[in-house]
């Protein structure tokens, strides 16, 4: 392939094996009506890959309506000035182009991926859809209907379940990040077509709206198009973030127990308070969390897939989003083994704290964060869309990838193990526990002396 | 449409002719195939074994996938863990999957890790440790995967009930990841005869994508993989599954908030003719929400929350299966009756035109964005040269799919979707007492 091969050679040379890593070029320009748009060319393949972001996400949904965002962004498709839901997938499929639509914490994603030559199409789609979405009241109660019986479906699902029951535990109802990000069968059901055109004046705003483009284009031909098609969002106002509410370290563990009673396997997390995206310790806690809990070698899956046999897998995550998170242990094992799992999970977070990283693990850390990152962050369209919109929401810039390399080189073993024991602690833990709840009750007892139960049958996610 | 088809199809085919790749056949017959593709200084690195849960037997099924994991618990020169240590040390991470047909290694590195990559996967090749102690540990492991992927997972569960009752005869029929009395009773006896018969280099295909040059990887090879010697592969399956004279059904009952439903149809090896036209006709049904079954199931009479239907990649005739969720409240034997109806339809009628154009558009963008990463890249090059038996069936895929006419699909329909070749899977939700 000529073309690639002649582009290879000059990426090669911007991204050389060598210290650091930059973000292809790309160019940035606001619409008279506040729309933000950034797009970045690559020639490799013939697909464009376009995406509107909203401000707001899950945060934005109103504490008795979780889901609003979400199925907000379900609806788009659904229905609009000039074509209904069917004529709109047909149109979309026959493009052979993608679709998706979803919230995260702190912003909604609208992406559509298409062949380059279909631009016009693609674009009046994907516009109509964003602008001038109908929401039909039949199209409304049936995704309303269909989210309530996936949001019980999920229960069938006990490894994907425990993180929709950790959240509300964890963060409490009071916490945006303390409702089910997509709703759950009680605030799907309070969810009616006037909120859903409420929320879409409001938050589909020019000043809350920024579009990205990643793929084949001349930008010559793209910027006035998609000047041309955002141009009819009204200004509105751009929305105003919730106030910084950090989850507190209880002054004792607090443990929810949900009872799943023909479960062969318990399923656990631990969680404890984290950071923001934003945090100026967020390149130490990456490092020391990959050596604890982010990758195969890890001291939690070393300790209790590798040594033990006691689970297929041991993870730690370290939640990143607009607001502070947490940093959550997540395991399974045998009914059985659940206290013995347990406490070896502890026993590793206890010996992060007390003992540190050594100065040879801290440097296979950063070896590993560095030599992934490419394939991650960088190689794709989609990936580096993703990237870019990081940076829009969290109000980032592209030092953030073109010094990343530089920041962690520049972490010493004092400043990881700094964070190590601040981050890592033993006391004023959150634990949730699915499982057998007849057989693990009394185990579970001993590590809270406040202890929650529920029925997985019991409708959502948290306790009433 | 036709228009815009043909400048796809133009498209497409520029594309895929110009994936270039280059071969080496080992003296003791290893190939090796090599995609330059310098964008990212980083290197994925796949090998394919031709062997899986269709090369077991009763008694120790499961253990090809066991195997999988062995794999990684120390060979001669790098013991216990330090495949994965020197791995992630040095930038790179790695992953594994066993299917009935193929073991598969996949090794994503900087190019800077190239040279020790080669080292430990000879290493591991040639003389893998066999210690008891790691054994029973590991054990455990696959234990817990199976808890997790089977007997807590409402979808695992129940597949595992629908490929027993579908095959009567061929190995297809047994759970790639075993039965759990197998897992807890194979021997090692068993693990080493395994391992002699699967991982000769003349069983394997080395797919390498990246940062790195053909003629270092020829290099490489030649020190670090060549000197291992070849010994027989694995014995030819010989059970071929008879032909299904009737409809069989099985249900599963346990605790679980929604139904669920699973169709199953024997369709012919992906290397058989038919293939692409199976293909097609999947995309005509499942893919999309234009799609049929998506449009009448999910959309107009609401019956079920998701639709899907696959096919997956196989050397012995394999399956068509078709996955779906009944709404609750919905009875999954209507469910199941609209779902029949729809293929009763694509089975009496050529697919118009357009539609299937839309079919075929759908499958080639999907094929470009496969080739998107370079594991995307050297996964599809093993796949295409084990499952169609060569790697550059791959730059022919936009050709073939143009070839597929509305006729094929009927054809293809009416001979495999009928009432006499289907085994249908039910898991209907029983309430569970709160334990006590």
């Amino acid at each position: 392939m000529k073309l690639v091969t002649a582009l290879a050679a000059v990426l090669a040379l911007a991204f050389p094996v060598a210290a650091q890593v930059k973000l292809p070029p790309y160019t940035r320009q606001v619409l008279p009506n506040g729309v933000v748009v950034v797009m970045m060319p690559r020639a490799d393949l013939p697909l464009l890959t376009l995406r509107a972001v909203l401000r707001g996400g899950a945060e934005s949904d109103p504490p008795q309506l979780a889901g609003l965002s979400s199925v907000t962004a379900e609806l788009l498709r659904r229905g609009s000035a000039g074509r209904t839901a069917g004529e709109f997938s047909e149109a979309l499929d026959f493009l052979g182009a993608t679709w998706q639509a979803s919230s995260d914490d702190q912003s909604t994603e609208v992406g559509m991926e298409f062949l380059s030559k279909d631009l016009d199409r693609a674009l009046g789609l994907f516009a109509d859809a964003l602008l001038r979405p109908a929401f039909p009241e039949a199209e409304v109660r049936k995704v309303l209907a269909q989210r309530i019986d996936s949001s019980r479906a999920a229960k069938d699902n006990p490894a994907g379940a425990i993180g929709l029951y950790f959240r509300p535990f964890f963060y409490g109802a009071s916490h945006p990040y303390g409702r089910a990000a997509g709703g759950d069968e009680i605030s799907l059901a309070r969810i009616g077509r006037g909120d859903i055109l409420d929320y879409h004046r409001r938050m589909y705003a020019g000043r809350n709206l920024i579009l990205i483009a990643v793929g084949q284009f001349e930008a010559g031909a793209l910027a006035p198009r998609l000047a041309q098609a955002f141009s009819a969002a009204p200004a509105g106002e751009a929305y105003a973030w919730a106030p910084d509410v950090a989850p507190q370290r209880g002054s004792s563990a607090r443990l929810l127990l949900v009872d799943k009673p023909d479960a062969t396997q318990t399923y656990f997390q631990i969680g404890q308070p984290g950071i923001r995206r934003a945090s100026p310790d967020r390149i130490p806690l990456l490092l020391v969390n990959t050596l604890f809990g982010g990758r195969f070698t890890s001291m939690l899956n070393d300790a209790l897939r590798v040594t033990s046999g006691l689970t297929y897998g041991a993870n730690c995550r370290l939640e990143q989003s607009r607001l502070a998170g947490g940093i959550v242990i997540s395991t399974y094992t045998r009914t059985e083994a659940t206290e013995k799992a347990i406490d070896m999970a502890l026993d590793q977070l206890k010996r992060l704290g007390a003992q540190g990283v050594t100065a040879e693990q801290l440097a296979s850390a950063k070896a590993y964060v560095k030599g992934l990152y490419p394939t991650q962050r960088l190689e794709t369209a989609d990936q580096l869309a993703e990237t870019l919109k990081d940076l829009e929401v969290f109000g980032l810039g592209r030092d953030e990838v073109d010094k990343l390399f530089e920041r962690i080189d520049a972490v010493t073993l004092e400043t990881a193990n700094i964070a190590a024991r601040r981050y890592y602690q033993t006391s004023g833990l959150t634990f949730v526990l699915v499982g057998n709840a007849g057989k693990i009750r009394a185990a579970a007892g001993k590590y809270a002396p406040e202890m929650r139960e529920i029925a997985i049958t019991a409708p959502g996610f948290s306790v009433p | 449409m036709r228009t815009v088809t043909l400048w796809l199809l133009t498209a497409g085919l520029a594309f895929s002719q110009q994936l270039d790749v280059k071969t080496q056949t080992l003296a003791n017959g290893m190939k090796i195939l090599v995609h330059e593709d310098h964008d990212i200084p980083n290197v994925a690195m796949y090998l394919f074994f031709r062997i899986g849960s269709r090369n077991e037997h009763t008694g120790i099924t499961g253990i090809s996938h066991f195997f999988e994991h062995m794999m990684f618990n120390g060979a001669r020169k790098y013991g216990p863990r330090q495949f994965d240590i020197q791995m992630e040390k040095n930038g790179g991470s790695n992953n594994a999957y066993t299917s009935r047909d193929v073991t598969v290694y996949t090794d994503w590195f900087p190019r800077t890790a190239l040279e020790l990559m080669f080292d430990m996967e000879a290493d591991r090749i040639r003389d893998l440790s066999f210690d008891p102690k790691i054994i029973e540990s590991e054990r455990g492991v696959v234990a817990s995967e199976r808890r997790l992927s089977v007997e807590n997972s409402t979808s695992g569960a129940l597949s595992e009930q629908l490929n027993a009752a579908a095959y009567v005869a061929h190995p297809y029929g047994w759970p790639v990841i075993g039965w759990m009395s197998d897992i807890e009773s194979w021997t090692m006896d068993d693990l080493r005869n395994h391992f002699r018969m699967g991982y000769a280099p003349n069983n394997c295909v080395m797919v390498v994508a990246g940062d790195v040059t053909a003629g270092e990887v020829a290099g490489l090879a030649k020190k670090y993989l060549e000197p291992i010697p070849r010994h027989d592969p694995p014995p030819p399956v010989r059970t071929r599954e008879p032909e299904q004279q009737g409809e069989r059904r099985v249900v599963l009952r346990r605790p679980a908030q929604l139904p669920l439903q699973m169709i199953s149809f024997h369709v012919p090896q992906s290397g058989h003719p038919d293939h692409m036209a199976l293909e097609v006709l999947g995309a005509v049904l499942t893919q999309g929400r234009s799609s049929r079954l998506y449009r009448r199931l999910v959309d107009r009479d609401q019956l079920a929350l998701q639709v899907s239907q696959g096919m997956a990649l196989s050397l012995d005739p394999g399956q068509m299966v078709f996955r779906m969720q009944p709404r609750a409240g919905a009875d999954p034997a209507r469910a199941e009756q609209a779902l029949i109806e729809e293929l009763e339809r694509v089975r009496s009628a050529e697919v118009p035109a357009a539609e299937l154009q839309k079919a075929k558009t759908q499958l080639l963008t999907d094929f470009y964005r496969s080739l998107k990463t370079i594991a995307g890249k050297a996964n599809l090059l093993g796949q295409f040269e084990v499952f169609f038996g060569d790697y550059r069936k791959l730059n022919g895929y936009a050709a073939e799919l143009e070839k597929v006419t509305a006729a094929d699909v009927l054809r293809v329909a009416g001979q495999y979707l009928g009432e006499r070749n289907r085994t249908v899977a039910t898991l209907i939700p029983e309430a569970k007492e709160a334990s006590k």
